[in-house]
Parts: C-alpha cells; structure tokens; sequence
C-alpha cells in the first residue's frame, strides 16, 4: 500500500473529460494537483509540537515497546511525514479516539478538547494526503457469483430455473459473496457451469429434435409444493388428501401419455392411491405400491385438445392413527418425484418466450444471415457489451457443426449458446485497462462496463435495453445521467436484489439459516417463525428503498412489516390473519432493525442472548468501528463456566469482564450496547426479567454516555449517525464493487456522506453519491500479483 | 391432519439397495482402471472435525499394540485392527506466531498445508498448497478425477469467519494453490453426478459421441476466449485467470481418460437426492460417496470436511440442543466437556460406518480399507485452550501394506502432522522433500 502512496495520478482522459471526473471525487480537490499540496501543508509541524505530546501522555503508556496490545505500537512517530507513512495505523487510532474506545476506563483520558485536536488533525491531515492523490482502485477480474448468474439467466433469456443453485457456495471476502479475489473458479465449479450450460440452453430453443420427447416437471419445485429430501429421491410429500400440478401448453390435439414417479409410505388396510386429472376432471387412479427403496412410474394416456391445460396427481385416501399404548402411529402418505407429459410421435413442443426472443426476428432467406443476426444479439446481451463480427465467426461454427451433424439450425444456435455461457466474457465482469500493468494509470471506465456496475449493484443482474442503449450513445459518462438512472433503478423491482443480498448480508441475515436456538427453552422458534423473522427486515430495508427514506430509519424507523406470528412474538396486538403489512409503532419497544427479531437471533446463542456478539454487532454493522481482534489464548470468563456456579443474571455475571483489565478495554465498548438490548431474549421476544431477577438494560458507552433502556441507546446511536452513515456508504461502496475498503477511499466516502447528508439522507441520495462517486467510475492497472 | 412420518432407519438401505449394490457390480471392471499401475492400489482420505476433541476420552491410556479403545473410539471396535492412533502430532503453524486470535481459522487453514496463513478477512488470502492437492497434481492423472472434495456444510456466505480471517479458511481445507481453496460438495446426488454422469440412461453410443464432441468443441471455444482475453490483462487479473484455465484444461484431460478406458460407465437406475436434514445421514450418504469413489477408481485421493473450523452448529442428534463452539469453550466444566464428547462420539459413529464398509469390500488383494490410507482429526485439540499440539489424529487402513496397524504410537510432542504427509505421500508414489513445517518422515509407522 506504501508503495503507491507516492504515485501521481496520470488521467489517460482527454482534459474535455477531466471536470466529469472531478466532480464526481470532490469539487474543491481537482486530481492531479498532487505533491505542492502535501509538501506545503500546514498541519506538518503541528505533530510535533501540539499531537505528539498528547498521544505520549494517554497512548504511549501501553502502546509501545515490543508487545503492544492490539500490535499498536505509537511510539518511534517523529513528524506528519512519518504518520503518513503509517495511515492504517493512525486511521484506526483516530476512530478509536473519536469513539471513545481509547483510552480504556480506568487510565487518564484527555480532555474534550485534546480529544478533539487530535482526532481533527489527524481527519484533516489522513483527508489532505488523500485528496493529493485520489486513487480509484483496482477490482480484480471478478467471475458472477451464484446470485449474479441465475439473475443473469433469467434476464438474458427469460427463463428463471436458478441452476446455480447447484453451485457450491461462494466464500466471502470482506462481508459479502461477491469479492472478486475470494471468488474462485475451480474445476468442480467449470464442470457445473458446463453441464449449467447445457441444461439452459435446453431449456431455452426449442428444437426439432426434441419432437416428441416427453417433458419432465419435479414435484418439489411446483407451485405450492411441500419439498422434501429421501437418500433416493427428492420430491413432494402428501402428508393430507390434495393435488399439485402444472399448466402445460398442449402444442395439437392427439393422445398424450401421462406419467408420475412416486412411492407410498404404507398404512391401513389398503395401499396408497394417486389420481391423474386433467383440468380438475380425474381421469386415472393408480395404487401405489411402490415403496421408499424402490418407487415407481404410472402412466396413463389421454385424449387432450390444442392449448393449455392442466395436468395434476393427487393424493386420494390419507389415513392416519394415532399413537396408543403399545401401537405406534400409523400414517399414510404420498411422496412423488415428477409429473411428465409426453406428446404424441413428431409432435414439437410448444415455442417458448425464450425461444422466441432469441429467434427475434423472422428468418431471411439465407441462413447464415439469419444465424449471424441471431447469434450477434444474443452475444451483445450475454457478453454485456457489443460483439465483433469476428466473435460472431467463431460462434458460427456451431451452426455448421450441427450442419454437418444433420441436426436442425435450431441445434445449431442451442450450441452456440452453450459456449457463450462458458466463455469468460459471459462468466466474468470483464472490465479492460488501456494500461493494464500501470498502477498509475487511471480512467473512467467503459460506457458499457458503467451500464454493468450499475445493474450488478442495484440487480444483481445484467444491464436492461435501457441502459445498453444510454452505453451505446455513450451517456452513462455523465453524472446527472447516472441519478437518473440510479433513480430509476431503484424503482424497478429487480431493486428487490438490494435486500435479498446486500442487506441479507450486511446484517447478517443469512445467518439465519445457520442458527437453531434450542426448542427447550424456545418452543415457538418454528422454522416459519424464522422465514417471518427474515421476510420482517427484508421487506423493512426494501421499503426504504423504495419510498426512498431516510436510511436514518435504520436505526430508529417507528414503523415495521408484521404477520400475525411475528406480531404475538412482540406482543403488538391488531395483527391478525394471513400475510405480512406495515405497522405503525410506538412506544420504547421497538424501532429501527436493531430491535428487529431477525438481528437479536443472529447475534444470540442457542441457549441465551449474549450481549458480547449483540454489542460486537453493532460496532461493526451500525457504527463500522470494530473491535480488536480477541488475545490469543485468552482466558475464558467465570461467565462461561459450568451452570452450577453461575448467579444472578447474565448481566451480573458478565460484570466480570469488567474485573479482569486484560479484556475491560474492548469489553467496555460492546458490552454495555449489549447490555441496552438484555430486555430482548435470545428469539427476540421482549422480557423484563432473566430467570427470576429483573433485566436492567442500562450502560455507560466508553465516551461516558450513560443510557437506561434500548430506547435511549437508539437515541444516543442515532447521535452517531455520521458514524453510521459512513459504515453504511463503505459496506454499499465495497459491495457495489466487489472488493475491499482501502484507506484511499476515504476522501470518496467523506463526499458520500457529505451529500448524503445533504440531501436529508435518503437512500436514494446514497446510491447516487456512491455511483457518481470516483471508485465507481474509475478504475486503474495493476501491475502486482496478488502477494 | 396427520404428521409426515418419515422412516429415518430406512435411507441407508435405501441408498445401498437402490444405488450402490448394482451399479458397482456392472462397475467392477473399471476398478482394473485403478489397479492398471500393476502395483497394489493406495488411496489416501482426509477427514476434518472442527473444534477439537475431548482429549481425555480421545487419547488411549497405553501405547503401542493391544491399547484399550477410549469412549469416543468405541464405536471403532469392529475395525480397531485397522487403526493406528497418533499422538503428540502438531501444526504448530496453526498457532498465533503475533497474529492474535483466530485458532479456528488457523486450524482449518493448516491442517493439510502446514503453514501459517496470512491474517486477512479479504482480497489477499494465502495460504499453501495442501497434501492431497499436491498428491492430485502429481499422481491425480491416473484416475478419472484427480481428488475429490466433501464437506457437509456450505462454504459460510457471511461475514468475517473467525476475528479477521476470511471464510475461506474457515471452510475449506483443500487447497490448489497458495490463494485458491478448493470447492468443496455438499450434496450427495451432485456428488454422484459428477462422478457418474447424469446422462440420459437410453442414449446410444453414438450420440453418447456426438455430445463428447461437442462438449469438446466448446473447451476449444473457451479456451480461444480466454487466451484472447488474457492478453488484455495485467498480470493480477492474469493469475485470476489463471484458475480458468486450470479447471478447463483439467475438464479436458479427464475427458481424454474417461475416453481412453473406452468403457460406458452404466447409468444408475436411481440417483441420490439432496441433503438431507439430519447431520447423521448426511455424513454417511457422502461416506457412502466416498466408498463408491475409492472403489470404483474415479479418484484414489479424498478429503472431507465434516464442519468448518468454529461451527457453532446444535447436535440435537447427540443429546447436544447447545452450539458446538460454545460447549467448546468448557472453562473444565465437566458438562461441557461431556457435550464435546458427546458430539466427539456422534462423528465418530459415523467414522465407524465408513471404515467399516470400506472393511466389507474385498479386492484382489485385502479389503478396499486395508488398500486405503484416512486420516481422520481435529487442527485443535482442546477447544478450550486452542492449542494446536497433542492434536486428536487417527490413521485408518494398512495403505496397501505399507503401514502396520492395532497400535497407539506416542511421538514426542511438537512433531509436525506435516512429517505424516511427507510418510503418507511415499505411500501413494509422490516423493516430496518438504511440506509447511516438515523436518522429515514420521517414523514407526511400519
């Protein structure tokens, strides 16, 4: 990092462009006015003679010699060219200051005023380096990751079969999936992106040589479909009289056969019997013998008009008995696998929509015309950006091979699209430098690299007509196109991305997943209970989104998205029947998502709350200032120790911490947030007592404030709300860009939160600073190998 | 309405009945494939338990033959025979060396590399090649697949995995190279796809071919792709590429094999499914996968991670409602420590399932588990301590004779688990000099 922090910005861009650029980072810090500012600071000497002095009085007592805690050692800094050189270093010192995190309780603490010279001087000094020398980065050739591709599918083809649900998971870097030096591709993953690759594809044309071949629908993934799991069969299980099916365009009139695999779990005194019905009408009954080792196909065949019917099975005579003394349970039901429907010989399947906007245009009389024009859209769209005519030769090939074949044209496109969804152009977010080794090599990037930045951000997704079209007049460079733009994204619901990912990650909600709190002592965690709690904070942020609030509600919103159970959960009462809705709130309960069940669960135990990861939390998702990294080997508390010492409440019992100076220092930072949330148990569910003694949810924070209660500690949150705002602009900054937060980001995001605030902190306002801001429109060579 | 009521007792048979008792029988022929180096088979497995063992009931009380089995071994009993039990092995680049917390990480990321890796929650994770991909690159070409991957959980999808380091080394203990873990599979059926295939069971031989030549065509394709698009790179983005072109040229090669045995692997009749809720039948579903791999000779070289280092995942299925990481962390509360040994036990169990199927397949010469090499352990030993020597360490099988069994062998502690590597890999024909921290081979093991 050192190294390049001494790098002048050489812009590739023609001076014409250079105002776009600039004021997208900031108006009053033009780049490329680099070394007269640094050299003629006037903060230069002021570490010597005002700073230095201070941090020997309230730092250097712990934070020198050879073991430093937290490795922070501030001894051996002479002047403000050797701070400089350590800006990680002194950019956590500053936090950690302006937190109030340091020093710890029990040492000197400088006064409010030292304290704020300080943290000011280094802000000001850290800001000015900076903005000598904005540097937007560089993203690593970065592949899509499950989310991307299937949204990718969907959009490019029309056809939503998620088969990246089949992919193994995507590690993660800094918080979320999509970090292009984590994200990897690994021959278990080429493999299923080619056998991906031809199941789309399939799925996608319609070709002669499917005539007359039956097609497949598995039960599980029909509408309203109860999924389950058996080591020889995945499927839909019957467990009560019922039907599942599916509507089916029936290309002609003529006798279809029609199938179902499935076996019976046996009861009673007659076997398993599952009807086939054709637009409700019951036309086959079949017992089902067959059990779970080795399940059945039953087939019957049917005269079925032209046009669209459906086709069902159904279960027709559950049986079940109660468990009495000596005589276990005895249930009946019906698992089945798949519906299928085969057609009559030489009959085509019915053209799909996919199908028809690949073949989007009639065909000329030429052939190869007519292939070229098809296979050069599709690869525009596929590959995001316009394609040469030489790409397009190459994919020619695979039309002559299914030529040569004696396969259909049909085919022939079929293939040609299966190697565009291997080809690294559809796989990765390509973006290209003119200068690729050039680390001082900075410019905008492409319109059509812009268009995808902007819809992986806010979709999830590849770019739509609109903005391919604003890239082909080469629109997307300027600012005011790119709010607009913004503006409208967040109204499409495709927006929906931004909670289902950034949020689901952000706050940590696909831990949900992962966590079983322990049905002893909270029997109304259901997995319902569980899908309501997720459903609550994703339909919260989506509103915020799409009313463009103030992302202020975050942390204090009096309203939230209720169903019934959700509501009993919180003792708010008026919240009947099916469905979820907004609900006004009021009272000290609940506001904002940190009171949120969802985030209470995550961040609890299976068998109790613990305020250390609540308080852990909140200091890295709200306020983005982290704790140190635990001690080696440290000692474990007297909280953790068996149930037959503990006494009193958790809260008691956790004072510990504070006894035992080795842990007090980072404690004293998360504990007492934690603390402010005891009145919420490990579920969520508001108590005023742990065991038999009373909860008592009030703190002191390390800056002294002292609160009584949740309500107090949102209010002195929301006091912070710079704090958050910039945690908030980082998290969004690095997961619209799919890599980390360096330190020379930050004069970027001091503008983000500049006019973020500006603009009463809507959300809309947010994602417009961050998509006009340099780190998103800019990138730059890199000439290293990751180390 | 009635509850579903689903036989648990019954998947197994399912499996074996359905699946793997008659696809292996018209499958036997390709075991030649395996065997064709003339020499006796070797296979080597590895299988990783997060967050230590209770030691006391790990460790036997006396060394060398004859040694009683400890409670959570119990299970092994049918099999203790074919056990050796190796104690005062360490990694002791796992520990902190001034990188503060972060042991569960550390311990995943060096069981099978020996190195320590790089503190980073992001873009510049490093660790090392780890033994069973160096033992894939080396000697991987004489089976269809080069190593195979198992785990039972998803590679964790949120937040900073252990104070600072990445996920990825949390969740993966095979790596390919210093900066790419190896992607490990869930999922039985997928699994047994990738090994088998998923084709169409009444296609012919001849569009069988058509499709290998058109699944060619398009390696070639991408191929082209790539090398046009590396030349626009700088060198970062290159060596991201990079892992591109491995799994495609790896794609290619399998492909070249598969059709030089010239051999029409037999579709099953029914394939296995989805995960299934219970950790139990899970392990053992893809046990069952790791037998089927191993026996039919797609890959001689397996590793498994049961749970990523730190899991804080309930074993209602043990008597254990509480999270594993926080039982973990016992402060010697003897009802903790019972828990840890509970779900020691529980995996165990499972342990024995495996060993014992591999026991119960004959080939030429001795069983399937007398031809086999698994290491089975823990990167910690106690949780509560983190520490990262006397690690739990279990070797299973006679690797094809070369390894003489029925023993507890005490090293000096601090000997490294990476000496066992270098040991295990002249077992399979790889002579390496060094891996991470290793001063020679182990000794005593024949």
């Amino acid at each position: 990092m050192t190294g390049r922090s001494r790098y002048l910005i050489a812009l590739l861009l023609p001076v014409a462009a250079l105002g776009l650029v600039t004021a997208a980072a900031t108006a009053q810090h033009p780049i490329g006015t680099t070394q007269a500012r640094l050299t003629s600071h006037p903060a230069k000497d002021r570490f010597a003679s005002e700073i230095a002095p201070l941090i020997r009085t309230y730092c250097l007592g712990c934070h020198s010699g050879s073991k430093p805690p937290a490795g922070i050692a501030l001894n051996g800094f002479a002047d403000t060219a050797s701070v400089l050189k350590a800006r990680d270093l002194w950019e956590k010192v500053a936090r950690n200051i302006e937190t109030g995190h340091m020093p710890p309780e029990g040492m000197p603490h400088p006064t409010a005023a030292q304290r704020d010279a300080i943290v000011s001087w280094l802000h000001a000094t850290l800001s000015a380096a900076d903005n000598g020398r904005p540097d937007p980065g560089h993203v690593t050739l970065r592949r899509l990751n499950r989310t991307e591709y299937n949204n990718t599918v969907r959009d490019l083809l029309g056809i939503d079969i998620h088969p990246a649900d089949d992919f193994p998971a995507d590690d993660t870097g800094y918080s979320f999936d999509n970090d292009a030096d984590v994200l990897t591709i690994s021959p278990l993953l080429m493999e299923q992106y080619l056998s991906a690759a031809e199941k789309i594809a399939r799925a996608a044309i319609v070709t002669p040589e499917s005539a007359g071949k039956s097609v497949q629908f598995k039960a599980e993934k029909l509408p309203g479909a109860v999924p389950i799991a058996f080591p020889g069969m995945t499927g839909h299980l019957f467990s009560t009289n019922g039907e599942i099916g599916v509507d089916y365009p029936f290309p002609q009139a003529g006798r279809y056969t029609f199938r179902a695999r499935a076996f019976g779990q046996q009861a009673g005194s007659e076997p398993v019997k599952m009807g086939f019905l054709l637009d409700g009408k019951l036309f086959f009954t079949a017992e089902v013998k067959a059990v779970e080792s080795a399940p059945a196909v039953y087939e019957a065949v049917g005269a079925v008009p032209a046009g669209k019917h459906h086709f069902a099975v159904s279960f027709l005579n559950d049986y079940y008995k109660p468990e009495t003394p000596g005589h276990p349970a005895e249930d009946r039901n019906l698992i089945v696998d798949y519906l299928e429907i085969q057609p009559p010989p030489h009959v085509m399947p019915v053209v799909t929509e996919s199908h028809r906007r690949i073949f989007f245009t009639p065909a000329p009389a030429s052939k190869e015309v007519y292939a070229r024009q098809l296979l050069a859209r599709l690869a525009r769209r596929a590959y995001r950006r316009p394609v040469s005519e030489a790409e397009v030769t190459r994919l020619m090939r695979y039309v002559h091979l299914a030529h040569q074949e004696g396969a259909s044209f049909e085919r022939g496109i079929q293939l040609a699209l299966e190697a565009m969804l291997v080809s690294p152009h559809f796989l990765y977010h390509v973006e290209i430098d003119p200068r690729p080794n050039d680390p001082k090599a900075s410019h905008l990037v492409d319109d059509f690299e812009m268009a995808s930045r902007l819809s992986y951000f806010l979709w999830s997704s590849m770019p739509d007509e609109e903005l391919f079209t604003l890239a082909a007049k080469g629109k997307l460079h300027d600012p005011k196109v790119l709010a607009a733009q913004a503006r409208r994204m967040l109204q499409d619901p495709k927006a929906r991305a931004l909670s289902d990912d950034f949020a689901a990650q952000w706050l940590q909600l696909r831990k949900l997943d992962r966590i079983a709190p322990d049905p002893g002592r909270f029997p109304e965690y259901t997995d319902t209970l569980r899908q309501d709690m997720r459903t609550e904070t994703e339909m919260f942020f989506d509103s915020v989104v799409r009313n463009d609030r103030s992302v202020l509600d975050f942390l204090d919103g009096r309203y939230s998205f209720l169903d019934e159970r959700l509501a009993r959960l919180y003792g708010i009462k008026g919240v009947e029947g099916d469905g979820f809705r907004r609900v006004a709130l009021d009272g000290d309960q609940r506001s904002g998502i940190l009171t949120q069940a969802s985030i209470l669960t995550v961040t609890s135990n299976p068998t109790r709350t613990s305020p250390v990861k609540r308080g852990k939390w909140v200091l890295e998702q709200i306020l983005g200032t982290p704790p140190p990294p635990q001690p080696p080997n440290v000692g474990v508390l007297p909280d953790e120790r068996g149930d037959a010492v503990l006494k009193g409440t958790l809260r008691q019992r956790m004072e510990e911490h504070r006894r035992n100076p080795q842990c007090a220092s980072c404690h004293a930072m998360m504990d007492p947030i934690g603390f402010g949330l005891e009145n919420y148990n490990a579920i969520g569910k508001w108590r005023a007592t742990d065991g038999n003694l009373p909860i008592d949810s009030s703190g002191t924070l390390p800056d002294g404030r002292s609160f009584q209660g949740p309500a107090q500690l949102k209010a002195i949150l929301l006091g912070k709300k710079d704090l958050f705002v910039r945690c908030l602009a980082e998290k969004l900054l690095s997961y619209g860009l799919g890599r980390d937060i360096l330190p020379t980001d930050r004069p970027f995001l001091d503008a983000i939160v500049r006019k973020t605030a500006q603009s009463d902190y809507r959300f809309s306002a947010l994602i417009t600073a961050i998509v006009q801001s340099g780190p998103f429109r800019m990138r730059r060579g890199e000439g290293e190998k990751p180390s | 309405m009635s509850e579903p009521l689903i036989p648990r007792r019954t998947f197994l048979r399912g499996v074996g009945a359905v699946v793997a008792l008659p696809l292996l029988e018209a499958m036997l022929p390709l075991s030649a494939l395996a065997s064709s180096a003339k020499s006796r088979p070797n296979r080597m497995a590895f299988i990783f338990v997060p967050n230590g063992m209770h030691m006391p009931a790990w460790t036997p009380p006396t060394d060398g033959v004859g040694f009683a089995l400890p409670s959570i071994m119990e299970p092994l009993k049918n099999v203790k025979d074919s056990l050796t039990v190796l104690t005062g092995l360490t990694q002791h680049n796992a520990d902190a060396l001034g990188d503060g917390g972060g042991d569960h990480a550390r311990s995943a990321a060096a069981w099978l590399t020996g190195c320590h890796p790089r503190k980073t929650s992001g873009a510049d994770i490093r660790a090392s090649i780890s033994v069973d991909q160096l033992a894939a690159q080396k000697v991987g070409h004489i089976t269809p697949f080069p190593s195979l991957e198992l785990g039972c959980e998803p590679a964790a999808t949120a937040g900073d995995c252990d104070t600072g380091y990445s996920c990825a080394y949390t969740s993966n203990i095979s790596w390919r190279s210093p900066t790419t873990p190896v992607a490990h599979e869930v999922s039985p059926r997928l699994v047994f796809e990738r090994l088998f295939g998923s084709d169409d069971p009444n296609a012919t031989a001849e569009s069988r071919a058509r499709r290998r030549l058109e699944r060619r065509s398009i390696l070639d394709f991408v191929m082209e792709d790539a090398h046009q698009l590396n030349t626009q790179l700088g060198v970062r983005d290159q060596s991201k590429l990079d892992e591109y072109f491995t799994s495609i040229r790896e794609i290619e090669e399998r492909l070249n094999r598969v059709e030089k045995s010239a051999r029409q692997l037999p579709a099953p009749e029914t394939l296995p499914t989805g995960v299934p809720a219970d950790m139990g039948e899970h392990i053992r579903l893809m046990y069952d996968m790791l037998v089927l791999a191993f026996q039919s000779g797609m890959t001689r070289i397996c590793t498994f991670m049961i749970a990523h280092d730190g899991s804080n995942r309930s074993y209602p299925e043990a008597g254990v409602p509480e999270g594993h990481h926080d039982m973990s962390h016992h402060a010697g509360d003897p009802k903790k420590q019972e828990k840890i040994r509970l779900i020691n036990h529980f995996h165990v169990t499972q342990l024995a399932y495996l060993l014992e199927k591999l026991q119960s397949i004959h080939e030429p010469e001795g069983t399937l588990l007398d031809n086999a090499m698994i290491v089975y352990g823990a990167g910690i030993s106690d949780g509560n301590a983190h520490n990262h020597d006397d690690l739990p360490i279990l070797l299973a099988g006679r690797g094809a004779g070369t390894i003489q069994t029925g023993r507890h062998i005490r090293y000096s502690d601090g000997t490294p688990m990476t000496n066992l590597f270098l040991s295990l890999l002249d077992r399979i024909g790889v002579r390496a000099e060094t891996i991470g921290d290793s001063t020679g081979r182990l000794q005593q093991l024949f």
